[in-house]
């Protein structure tokens, strides 16, 4: 029997159910290419703190929309060996370092 | 004041869910801390603090700090429902809600973090032994939450939710009556 609490809880709940164990599982999923891409946005990180650049600023040095950038930052996108290959260019970085 | 349970067929842990928001408190926090701009736009403003609190100068490694962190909290919080052991997770705010027995302010973190003291936290009101209502929760780089306006907020919430729980004869589970007796 639940207790008073759980049934209180109940009596109050959202039409929104939570999304949380959705979301984590789905990062658990997809842990092993998410690392390259927080690693990527780590790199950017320290390449703007370094370099004193903001957001429009790297998206210029990069020829691309600041959104972009700010995927780019986020560390969840899922980009392509031609992207990142045209930010080492541009940037005159490395971003991936094969093994 | 609305919630929502966490994991579907388990009642350890739920969270407050704000009609105004999209998500719930806890969704909330793991979007931000595993969003790389979101982090970056925390520590610049709050760079004086993390080095002072961390000598910690550099915004990468305080990215990438809580990047690991939140997927070791995420786990923890992913992994504990099913065990029933969240009063492992979560330890009284301060000595007040240590020492009370009814709707206590708790926060959980990554306890064993190596390098440096993890600075996330998960805030929640204590509703009975192993049952938790996350409220929020904070990227805490102070030594106490009324120093800086984003932990305040935190403290309000948590002092917020209390008072609805308590408002509403929520107490701790031995003055509860089972709805059979009733």
């Amino acid at each position: 029997m639940a207790s008073k609490a759980i049934l209180f809880l109940e009596g109050h709940k959202s039409e929104t159910p939570s999304r949380f164990a959705e979301e984590a599982a789905w990062r658990k999923e997809n842990a092993s290419w998410l690392r390259w891409s927080r690693q990527l946005a780590i790199i950017l990180i320290g390449y703007m703190q370094d370099n004193g650049l903001k957001r429009a600023d790297l998206a210029a040095r990069l020829g691309v929309s600041p959104q972009y950038v700010s995927k780019l930052l986020s560390g969840t996108e899922n980009l392509s060996f031609k992207s990142i290959a045209n930010i080492e260019e541009k940037l005159g970085i490395t971003c991936l370092a094969m093994v | 004041m609305e919630f929502v349970r966490i994991i579907d067929g388990f009642d350890h842990l739920w969270a407050v869910k704000d009609q105004e928001k999209e998500a719930d408190e806890l969704t909330m926090l793991f979007r931000n801390w595993t969003n790389g701009e979101y982090l970056l736009d925390f520590f610049m403003e709050n760079i004086e603090d993390l080095k002072r609190y961390f000598h910690i100068e550099r915004l990468d490694v305080a990215v990438n700090d809580t990047f690991e962190d939140a997927e070791a909290l995420q786990e923890l919080v992913f992994e504990i429902p099913y065990t029933e052991h969240l009063d492992d997770l979560f330890k009284p705010l301060d000595i007040t809600d240590a020492s009370t027995h009814e709707l206590s302010r708790e926060k959980a973190r990554n306890w064993n973090r190596g390098r440096h003291a993890s600075w996330l936290r998960i805030y929640a009101i204590r509703l009975e032994p192993n049952v938790y209502v996350v409220t929020g929760g904070a990227i805490k780089l102070t030594r106490t939450m009324q120093e800086r306006e984003h932990t305040a907020l935190e403290l309000q919430k948590l002092n917020r939710c209390k008072a609805f729980l308590r408002a509403n004869g929520v107490f701790d589970q031995d003055s509860f009556v089972e709805l059979t007796n009733e």
